[in-house]
């Protein structure tokens, strides 16, 4: 079995997940929101090493993107539960690896992620939501989700394949 | 055989395996707990040669002069008034600027910040105020030595106390995520229309006083229970590569 983690070459590439969401290229955003990089990074990481190491990968993408952000909502719930969903996932057979199940996976993933962050900041805001205020959560939940899974079936196709390479050479 | 008798051997190895990740999710921990500071200035000097140009920080220089202009017209205005109040304005003449690059700009999603190039170590600190060319723009939300996080007057969560110098009245400019803040009155009898400006309050403490900060747009005077009006904001974050931190 895979074991990705024990390998410095694959948890080096998490680091990617910060430098793009700081770097923020706008040329790969919808309407100037940024793809969920944490789940685009995260999905073939626990489909391929497993629930146990998804959720801890979920968590540790989590603290450092909260450090990295305004604060206020967190993502750690949402990665967390993500990363061992996938995991359980990956270990059934057959293997994921279409890209319409890669797609929808990510979108379902960056859905989960956008209404957690929702649900806290209306959790914030005393269970009601200014009407301009829900506009734009549903427009930024719209851009990220749709722009997330557009990406998902090139790059965690192409992460699969290397990753899947590596866990059984 | 022999190692196989101590009960304890198996448990102390497995906690070895565990004992790295461990200290690596201490590590993450502690990311959270300083707001990214590693990684912030990390990237700010693994991006430095990316950073945005001079040209760009002269543009914002005669955009500041602009802004000069406007804010001398509103002190004329109010100087007078400002006199009777008693030291209000007594640090205004110490305050002092720092031009800081825009390293990352997230102006829409979850979290609308900037990233600064400069931090701490400039002098910059929490709550100073971040002007963009022709107005405020937001304020220090963290500084790590090298870089400064600033939270956006769009962002939601954001609440600035401003002025209105032609009605002479006093809102509470409300980020929602959008790209135009709510300004919300606790009067209910404005004269307020749209086109009027919005500045800093030039009594404030907390900002540099009389800065613009936006147009009025358009006023929903049937709001319940206040009056509210939508700004436009003078300083689009989307286009700004320098900004000047106003620190005390």
């Amino acid at each position: 079995m895979a074991r990705l983690h024990r390998q410095p070459g694959c948890v080096v590439t998490a680091l990617l997940v910060p430098v793009l969401s700081l770097a923020s290229p706008p040329w790969l955003g919808l309407d100037g929101v940024p793809p969920a990089w944490a789940v685009l990074w995260l999905l073939p990481w626990a489909l391929v090493d497993g629930p146990v190491s998804g959720a801890v990968a979920g968590i540790a993408l989590g603290l450092v993107l909260d450090g990295l952000s305004l604060g206020g909502v967190s993502q750690i719930p949402a990665l967390l539960l993500l990363g061992w969903w996938w995991g359980r996932l990956g270990r059934r057979p057959p293997a994921i690896q279409r890209t319409l199940n890669l797609g929808l996976l990510a979108w379902i993933g960056s859905v989960t992620v956008g209404l957690s962050q929702l649900l806290q900041l209306l959790i914030q805001e005393g269970w009601s939501f200014d009407p301009w205020m829900r506009s734009w959560g549903l427009q930024t939940l719209l851009c990220q989700t749709l722009v997330t899974a557009l990406l998902a079936p090139m790059l965690v196709s192409m992460q699969l394949l290397l990753w899947r390479k590596r866990g059984t050479s | 055989m022999g190692a196989s008798l101590w009960p304890g051997n198996g448990r102390w190895r497995a906690l070895g395996r565990v004992a790295p990740w461990l200290a690596l999710l201490l590590g993450l921990l502690m990311v959270r707990l300083s707001k990214g500071a590693g990684f912030a200035d990390a990237y700010a000097l693994l991006s430095r040669p990316f950073w945005p140009g001079p040209a760009q920080r002269e543009w914002v220089s005669s955009a500041a002069s602009l802004e000069d202009q406007a804010r001398l017209s509103l002190l004329e205005q109010d100087n007078q008034r400002l006199r009777d109040l008693l030291e209000l304005q007594r640090n205004s003449g110490a305050d002092s600027t720092v031009a800081a690059a825009v390293i990352s700009r997230q102006p829409r999603g979850w979290w609308q910040q900037l990233e600064l190039g400069k931090g701490s170590l400039n002098g910059i600190s929490v709550a100073d105020a971040v002007l963009g060319p022709g107005g405020l723009v937001g304020r220090v939300q963290s500084v790590t030595p090298t870089t400064a996080r600033v939270r956006l007057l769009t962002a939601p969560g954001s609440e600035v106390g401003v002025w209105l110098p032609r009605s002479r009245r006093h809102g509470l400019l409300v980020g929602l995520g959008t790209h135009r803040p709510q300004l919300r009155f606790i009067d209910k009898d404005l004269d307020v229309r749209a086109g009027d400006l919005v500045s800093t309050s030039p009594a404030s403490t907390l900002l540099p006083p009389n800065v613009p900060v936006g147009v009025i747009q358009s006023v929903d005077e049937r709001a319940v229970p206040a009056p509210r009006a939508v700004v436009q904001l003078i300083a689009a974050p989307e286009a700004i590569d320098w900004v000047q931190v106003r620190i005390d």
